[in-house]
């Protein structure tokens, strides 16, 4: 029942009970989400607020002085090379990795669909590098890819591919890529459980009409699987960009962002400027031009989450 | 089936097959990098190039690390954080997602969406302004620094998850409780609860995943190295010149164990938890 009817409704007295049995009964609605309400505005809502507030100031993590300078963040950093480049490389990274894990995601989903032997197995073997730690998977990429004593430059060396071993993740044209694959192999698995979700939930009987007609395999899926999969493929790879987009962990652990800043994305910057090098009201404004983009991406997801009007 | 029909789909079997073990290996090769180094002796790590099978295996660096490194202080820290994240996130979710389960109300369409908004609100991009928050609270070098934020961007995936789970609790059940004078606190231990207990497991498994496994949070709020948990004491052995790469691949091999045993026991709430929200039934 609505609050405009509650309140409609008809004799004096009774309204008046009911419409405090309906305060009653919603104060202790709101008393319930109170916590959890306050909890968020203090830890999420109140730094969003103290970003952007710091974004306008020079403040030092080092002391209390802070100056208030207006937008001259945002000016200088407009007019910097450095943001341009820092866009372009993250935009390398964000699309070459979500590239890379929605394409292995949708290989290994297509292949454990059917009547697998073992498919638990499979699947749980499939999820483990997206539930370990990315410090540790980042580590243990940065061992494989160790110039002098990595298994790459060994495998790579055996097969004759290379006759000197190359160090990756000190060349700073080839570094991004080392870094990448590390994170496509973290987020691979997320894709692969959602897409397989997104198939079981094809129904078989479009698979087998599709046969009856002769249709070959390619085509069933061109025609049947991918445009039913579509809304699945859609969110998986939104929250994927999103992800890949705010990667942190991976990056700062295999190479800080190095060489000669090479592998640094906007939010690695976030933290080289804001926290590593104490300028708080800069990395604030490069925090600012990060929500932005999260911002838009949020918008698309709501769109798609609460299309068609579907009850929350 | 003629003999060739046969011979097809068997075929077929052996390439699928086929496809997902090559698929695992080479998901797997990371792993065996990791494990493999470990069990080799300190002059054999340091081959160059590397060998690929250990030549003289011995679990001598699992004996080696509990003195040489603080691979347990690391993983009980872990464990506090992850367990006081579990528990604050609960403690918020629990009220907030069966209120707006059993209530209409203004507002709960924003609280429900703004939560979800949190969600993607990925804490990097908050890092400066939570620095300047956790520093006005006086919470530096404290678990608190580190369970605070990871409870707060846990929360949204806590609440949507059991906010859709009560939904399908029949309010009937709750309403002949109350008849036999069941207090409000009785009625949600005893009865909303253990039937919500698919959805309970899926949001205690995400919220331990995800407070063991993140370092940024302990990287930025906690210096003092007493408190570091597992990714922040890997992280710490990553030398600029020197690195002890046996003792520090041992360490992470510790630091996953208890993760590979939550997965085995886990795995369906795990899958169900990841695909919430994005698939919908």
């Amino acid at each position: 029942m609505s609050l405009a009817e509650e309140y409609t409704e008809t004799s004096d007295d009774s309204r008046l009970e009911r419409g405090l049995a309906y305060v009653q009964r919603n104060s202790r609605a709101y008393l319930l989400i109170a916590p959890a309400a306050v909890f968020l505005l203090a830890v999420v809502g109140y730094p969003i607020i103290e970003t952007f507030r710091l974004s306008l100031y020079q403040s030092p993590a080092d002391s209390n002085i802070e100056t208030f300078v207006g937008l001259q963040h945002y000016v200088e950093i407009f007019n910097s090379d450095i943001f341009y480049r820092l866009l372009w490389q993250t935009g390398r990274w964000v699309v070459a990795g979500v590239a890379g894990k929605t394409l292995l995601g949708l290989l290994i989903a297509v292949h454990l669909k059917g009547d697998i032997r073992g498919r638990k197995f499979f699947r749980t073997a499939f999820l483990i590098p997206w539930g370990i730690p990315y410090a540790i998977s980042a580590v243990v990429f940065r061992w494989i890819e160790h110039p002098q004593f990595g298994y790459l430059n060994a495998i790579l060396l055996k097969l004759g591919i290379i006759e000197q071993g190359i160090g990756i993740l000190g060349n700073p044209s080839l570094a991004w890529l080392g870094v990448v694959v590390a994170d496509i192999w973290i987020g691979t698995p997320f894709m692969a459980i959602i897409f397989l979700a997104g198939l079981q939930s094809i129904p078989q009987e479009l698979y087998e009409a599709a046969a009856i007609d002769g249709a070959e395999k390619w085509h069933q899926f061109r025609y049947i699987t991918l445009p039913q999969l579509k809304s699945v493929v859609l969110i998986a790879t939104l929250l994927s960009t999103i992800w890949t987009f705010v990667s942190f962990d991976v990056i700062w652990t295999m190479t800080g962002g190095g060489p000669i800043s090479s592998t640094a994305t906007l939010v690695i910057h976030i933290y080289q400027v804001g926290l590593q090098n104490g300028n708080l009201g800069r990395g604030a404004a490069y925090s600012v031009i990060g929500f932005l983009f999260l911002f838009g991406f949020a918008i698309i997801y709501l769109r798609i989450y609460t299309r068609g009007g579907d009850e929350l | 089936m003629t003999m060739a029909g046969h011979d097809r789909s068997s075929l077929r079997k052996v390439r699928l097959y086929g496809v997902l073990i090559g698929l695992l290996g080479l998901m797997m090769l990371p792993f065996y990098a990791m494990f493999s180094s470990t069990l080799k002796p300190e002059s054999e790590i340091f081959a160059a190039p590397a060998t690929l099978v250990p030549s003289d295996p011995s679990l001598q660096a699992y004996l080696q690390v509990w003195t040489q490194t603080d691979v347990l202080l690391w993983v009980g820290n872990s464990f506090i954080i992850s367990v006081g994240t579990v528990v604050l996130t609960l403690l918020l979710a629990i009220p907030a997602a069966y209120s707006c389960a059993r209530n209409d109300f203004v507002g709960k369409r924003t609280f429900l969406l703004s939560v979800l908004v949190v969600q993607m609100f990925a804490p990097v991009v908050l890092i400066v302004g939570l620095f300047d928050v956790i520093s006005q609270m006086g919470l530096f070098n404290t678990y608190l620094a580190v369970i605070v934020p990871a409870a707060a961007f846990t929360l949204p995936f806590n609440v949507w998850m059991l906010y859709g789970y009560f939904k399908t609790i029949p309010v009937a059940l709750e309403e002949s409780a109350r008849i036999d004078g069941a207090s409000q606190l009785q009625i949600l231990t005893k009865i909303v609860l253990p039937l919500t207990k698919p959805a309970l497991v899926a949001s205690v498994t995400y919220t331990f995943l995800y407070a063991w496994n993140r370092l940024l949070f302990v990287l930025t709020f906690l210096t003092d190295s007493a408190k570091y948990n597992i990714p922040r004491g890997v992280f710490s052995m990553v030398g600029a010149l020197q690195t002890d790469w046996r003792m520090m691949l041992t360490v992470s091999v510790i630091g996953i164990i208890p993760l590979l045993i939550l997965f085995a026991f886990l795995e369906e709430y795990i899958v169900a938890g990841m695909t919430a929200g994005a698939v919908k039934e």
